[in-house]
């Protein structure tokens, strides 16, 4: 046995990269945080900014920037932080680099929710803003479970491609409920309900804050404690199980954690897809394939996505704005395609 | 040290019972191979073993406790799998796949101990895997690839290594090295190796225990001297051997081999050519 | 499993069973089937019409008479074409399945609705009023785009069309184009409009829709008919097929210019309709066995009764108003999709 123990230099050096890189990404968040701040109709220069900040600021400065600009941003970060991380795990768990939130019937789920609530309440045009967010994380929460019963069988437990192909399939299901629904909703509604389910975050304030943030603060640190189960979970059952690896009780938890994360942000959000699927990839590619780095990796590019698209979709079409989701979207999907261009069968 | 024993196991996939009941006991800091036709259950006993399989009556025991009843991770402490084939995650060097194999020995986030490291670099040493330790995994040959696999099974650092047929896929002179790397292990280690082997003049030479099967039962178990005979490798493959000694090991092999039921037409040519 | 009994798994599943017998049964019972349901379909509405009223609309055509008018010129082509709708999503299923081996494959899955709805979106946005012959060219246009883009990533990729990369790229087309027409909706606040669209169904439809759609679906269901035996030797395997002496090449363009024309125009006619093309072909393969020849025109046949009874079904669930007739064949669909995931092995 050898006695001195030993890491090769390049092994470190790969190590701080790595931290560099995460640093980096977190640096750029900060920077887009303060782009973000200024961004809007209001336009506020660096110096108000400052001033407002420190607490100096007008009536109409101290409104624009706590309880529109600042909430919103906040949420975008934490919404992207939930997505990506959840993506992160459902990726991790399912052994399939293609697995997502969105593509696993979440966001449907959630939308349905609250179609139908605002199908069967059309006139309470108060209540909804501060309820729809748990009506959508129960909406998220019961999908997840229906999909996971569904994929479930006896004997054999879950395979990830039964559990992606069966969320496929509740959620084309779902879009067909939301058709009858949606038809009868009144146009101002129907237009509503449109931008809820294209993914905006427009109506944030800090009840939203509050509402994500218990669950991002226990799910996090459970999240990376696993870190080390997702490392196993990626090399194969068999040689998991060899590890000693809990396999079932493992990917229930896992997935139970990933769902919570998607189904709170989706709650606050509205239906975004896609960060969920390339913050974990772009984080990959970036810091390699152990989840010790994928993990904050995933996380800060996706809060720095999120961020990104939801003030790139404030300041295109000013005064009007376009949903965060739909950048997301756009940007997303043609890299996903890519992905799977690139990918061996 | 730790024990190895079946009993009266059934066990199979979800509507087909391969081994309806069998025990058999693993003999301790020996090497066992497991022989046998396709489709004879060998794999299935072996992963009924590695509990990558459950049990559906009987049971395995490891150091006289029901494998089902002991908590996975401290099998894992004791007893290493190397699966047929593995799946090799993207962005991963050799060091780092191979300290995965510490899993069972570590807590919380996983940062690497100085006992961890240890184990670590011993196996990458003794697999011959110092060059190259960081490479990326994606980027290495077959044979490469599966001694890295087997350094991640020793730096679980378990008594008991089983390995499902870790030869397949490998030219002559790779499938020895890795055999060579088994047998040294065993020797200067004393590990116990439970392995699937197809390559039956293999299995004879570095083997102390063999255990042939046919649809899911044991035909003969013992040493080589005592399985590898003609009237058995009848019994076993439906073959007809002709049988030598191992230079190497005095071990019987066979050299050529025919089969024991042949068409009008072959068993013709094959009289014409012998005769 | 044992290499051994995976391979007889494999032989009985890939085994080439072809049930003439059963085959014609089913294309005469499908036809008079059909014939049934359409008239039947024809004669329920918001008028009631009797049989022998139909039958002399149709034969001995009377512009005098209001339930002749009728008939003429509303519900006849509405049913007419809802046959055709049906037959062709079934007939391009049926060779999706076949050509990429993938029993999950579906017109709707893989983009060409998606392609459709956000070519109209553009079209409401840009240029309302547009007349509605241009409406469906455009959307036939849109599914082209959207077919076109996954199929495309699916065959540039290393390792070829695999099912699963199909089912993923189709998903992925789709919430791009979905959240592309999304945001053209939201910013002309046409969202609802498009919906109308898409849920609408087979209701608008016009003898000259039908003069311009049927000429093309018949002869693409023909040139399918005509494909039918190499899609059966592509549905073993491309190795198989180039052993037999197949252009595989050659067939598959083919078979993706006939798939293209027959959903494009279903879905530039009907909107919105999934699982037509998953089902149909699946029950059909199920009572006729692996053999296209037969697989091919038995989905025309019972695709057309299928959506002539579920457009009959829109009309009458919840009368006047008409109940979406994508959302009432999905909820056959879904489970019958998840059906198959669930039976399917581990390849699915």
């Amino acid at each position: 046995m050898i006695d001195k123990p030993y890491v090769s230099t390049y092994q470190q050096s790969r190590q701080k990269r790595k931290i560099y890189t995460i640093l980096l990404i977190l640096l750029l968040t900060v920077i887009a945080f303060i782009i973000s701040m200024n961004t809007g109709f209001i336009r506020l220069s660096p110096m108000e900014l400052l001033e407002t900040l420190l607490g100096m600021g007008t009536e109409k400065q101290n409104l624009t920037l706590f309880e529109f600009r600042l909430p919103r941003i906040v949420i975008s970060v934490l919404v992207g932080i939930g997505l990506a991380l959840s993506g992160c795990v459902l990726q991790g768990v399912s052994g399939n680099a293609l697995a997502d939130p969105g593509i696993l019937g979440i966001n449907a789920g959630a939308g349905l929710a609250v179609v139908l609530f605002i199908s069967f309440f059309p006139t309470t045009s108060d209540v909804p803003v501060l309820f729809l967010p748990i009506l959508a994380f129960v909406g998220a929460g019961v999908t997840a479970a229906v999909i996971y019963a569904l994929a479930y069988k006896r004997g054999e437990g879950i395979t990830p491609t039964r559990l992606l192909l069966t969320g496929i399939a509740i959620a084309a299901g779902i879009s067909a409920a939301m058709i009858i629904l949606t038809l009868r909703l009144t146009p101002d509604n129907y237009q509503f309900v449109a931008v809820w389910l294209a993914g905006s975050i427009w109506g944030s304030n800090w009840m939203f804050v509050l509402s994500v943030l218990p669950w991002l603060l226990i799910l996090i640190p459970y999240v990376f404690i696993k870190a080390r189960v997702l490392n196993t979970l990626n090399l194969g059952e068999v040689t998991a199980t060899g590890l000693g690896v809990n396999i079932e009780k493992e990917r229930l938890l896992l997935l139970a954690a990933a769902v919570a994360l998607a189904g709170a942000s989706v709650a606050v959000s509205g239906g975004i897809g896609f960060v969920g699927l390339i913050g974990p990839h772009l984080a990959r590619q970036l810091v390699g394939g152990k989840h010790q780095f994928v993990i904050p990796a995933s996380a800060a590019i996706g809060a720095l996505l999120l961020l990104s698209a939801d003030t790139i979709g404030r300041w295109l079409i000013e005064p009007s704005e376009i949903p965060a989701g739909i950048v997301v979207s756009v940007i997303g999907a043609p890299y996903f395609l890519y992905l799977l261009a690139k990918s061996k069968a | 040290m730790s024990s190895l024993a079946v009993e009266q196991v059934k066990v199979g996939y979800s509507n087909l019972m391969i081994i309806d009941d069998l025990s058999v006991e693993i003999p301790e800091k020996k090497i066992t191979t497991i022989v046998g036709a396709n489709g004879c259950g060998k794999s299935t006993l072996l992963k009924a073993i590695a509990r990558i399989l459950k049990t559906r009556k009987g049971t395995v025991y490891l150091d006289g406790r029901s494998i089902q009843l002991l908590p996975t991770k401290e099998i894992a402490k004791k007893m290493a799998i190397l699966p047929q084939s593995s799946d090799t995650p993207p962005g991963l060097t050799v060091f780092e796949l191979i300290s995965y194999g510490r899993f069972p020995h570590q807590q919380g986030f996983g940062s690497l101990k100085m006992d961890d490291l240890k184990h670590i670099n011993w196996a990458i040493e003794v697999t011959g895997l110092s060059e190259m330790r960081d490479r990326s995994v994606e980027a290495l040959s077959g044979g490469q690839r599966q001694r890295v696999w087997i350094a991640m099974a020793l730096a679980q650092d378990t008594d008991i290594l089983i390995l499902d047929e870790p030869t397949t896929y490998l030219d002559l002179a790779h499938q020895l090295e890795i055999l060579f790397l088994l047998q040294k292990l065993n020797e200067e280690e004393g590990r116990t190796i439970v392995m699937v082997l197809h390559d039956l003049n293999h299995a004879s030479r570095f083997s102390h225990n063999l255990i042939a099967m046919r649809n899911g039962a044991i035909v003969e178990e013992g040493t080589p001297e005592k399985v590898m005979t003609r009237s058995n490798l009848k019994a076993i493959f439906d073959i007809e051997a002709t049988m030598s000694v191992c230079p190497h090991s005095a071990n019987p092999i066979y050299l050529s081999y025919t089969l024991h039921k042949l068409s009008e037409h072959t068993l013709q040519k094959e009289n014409k050519k012998s005769g | 499993m044992s290499a051994s009994v995976e391979q007889s798994l494999e032989v009985k599943k890939r085994g080439l069973t072809s049930r003439p017998v059963i085959g014609t049964l089913i294309l005469i019972g499908g036809m008079i089937g059909l014939i049934i349901a359409i008239g039947i379909s024809v004669s329920i509405g918001a008028a009631e019409i009797d049989v022998k009223t139909v039958w002399s609309a149709v034969f001995q055509y009377d512009s005098a008479l209001v339930p002749h008018q009728i008939i003429q010129e509303t519900r006849l082509p509405r049913v007419l074409g809802a046959a055709l709708v049906g037959a062709s999503l079934a007939v391009s299923g049926s060779i999706m399945q076949g050509m990429t081996r993938n029993p999950l494959a579906d017109p709707g899955l893989l983009g060409l609705n998606a392609g459709a709805a956000f070519m109209l979106a553009i079209c409401f946005a840009f240029f309302p009023g547009l007349p509605y012959m241009y409406l469906i060219l455009f959307a036939f246009l849109g599914a082209a785009l959207g077919a076109g883009i996954v199929f495309g990533i699916g065959s540039i990729a290393k390792g070829g069309l695999t099912p699963m990369r199909l089912v993923l790229a189709g998903a992925a087309v789709t919430a791009l184009l979905v959240a592309l027409s999304e945001g053209i909706a939201i910013y002309h606040r046409i969202a609802q409009d498009l919906a109308f669209w898409n849920a609408g169904g087979v209701s608008g439809t016009k003898w000259e829709n039908l003069q311009i759609m049927a000429p093309w679906v018949l002869l693409a269901i023909l040139g399918a008919i005509v494909l039918s035996k190499s899609i059966t030797l592509l549905s073993l395997g491309d190795e198989v097929a180039v052993g037999l002496g197949q252009q595989t090449g050659k067939i598959k363009l083919f078979g993706t210019i006939i798939i293209l024309i027959l959903a494009g125009a279903a879905v530039s006619v009907v909107g919105a309709v999934g699982f037509v093309g998953l089902i149909i072909p699946h029950i059909t393969r199920f009572i006729v066995g692996h053999d296209y020849r037969w697989i091919i025109p038995g989905s025309a046949v019972l695709g057309g009764v299928l959506v002539v009874l579920a457009d009959l079904a829109a009309r009458m669930v919840n009368p006047p108003q008409e109940t979406p007739i994508g959302a009432l064949i999905a909820i056959i669909g879904v489970p019958f999709f998840l059906y198959l995931t669930r039976k399917g092995g581990k390849e699915l």
